[in-house]
């Protein structure tokens, strides 16, 4: 699993609302699935989570599993491994001093959970650890 | 292909499941499944062409290994999309 946080200044409200309605601005342009680097993305209490390009075209990029407004999010993920090998994020919004904080818990489940914690469950399901088993066996 | 559709296979999972434990040559590789040896082989060429496993000569044969930098990638994939997602995010929350 990867783990990544980010303080944000501002209230959880706006960070929540950043991330799921504004997602277009900060989705990496290298990593669009339309034509369209400037496409809109957004992430909606329908449970709908895609991308649209300025010619219309839309593209799902996955599911919206929970969506509680400032406070979580948990999306099944396509990009990368595609609908039949979705992986799983989870994003959590918590007000600290100075902003909020938000984390996201990327489970990079193809490969992580199938291949590796089913065959050795001795193993967490951390890549770090999953990496160094690896690479200690040569 | 890159990795991660590499990594979309259930075949081609158990095939890296299989090699993680212990390098072997594609017969030996396709006494383990129920899919036949060209098919086994066709799998091997794409986990290697996405960096998953390597070939390596032993005598007259190839023994296949996993490839650790190629997962590595695979998880470095995920961090940089989050690492510029994040940063560009910071940026948006300030304006």
């Amino acid at each position: 699993m990867i783990r990544k946080t980010v303080l944000l200044q501002c209230s959880p409200e706006r960070a929540f609302s950043l991330f799921t309605e504004q997602a277009g601005q900060w989705w990496p342009a290298d990593r669009r699935h339309t034509e369209d680097t400037a496409s809109t993305i957004r992430i909606e209490a329908s449970g709908r989570f895609f991308e649209r390009a300025s010619d219309g075209t839309e593209v799902e990029l996955g599911v919206v599993r929970r969506f509680e407004p400032a406070r979580r999010l948990v999306l099944d993920w396509y990009p990368g491994t595609g609908l039949a090998n979705a992986t799983k994020v989870e994003v959590s919004f918590e007000a600290v001093d100075g902003g909020t904080r938000v984390t996201v818990d990327h489970d990079a489940g193809a490969a992580s959970h199938e291949m590796f914690t089913r065959n050795a469950p001795a193993y967490d399901r951390s890549w770090d650890a999953v990496l160094a088993a690896l690479a200690r066996q040569g | 292909m890159n990795a991660f559709d590499a990594l979309g296979n259930p075949t081609r999972r158990e095939i890296l499941a299989e090699l993680r434990r212990v390098p072997m040559p594609v017969g030996e590789l396709a006494l383990r499944f129920s899919v036949s040896r060209p098919a086994i082989s066709r799998h091997l060429r794409v986990l290697q062409d996405a960096g998953l496993v390597k070939p390596e000569e032993r005598g007259t044969q190839n023994v296949y290994a996993v490839r650790v930098q190629g997962f590595r990638a695979v998880r470095e994939y995920v961090d940089s999309f989050w690492d510029v997602a994040l940063s560009r995010l910071e940026e948006l929350a300030r304006r």
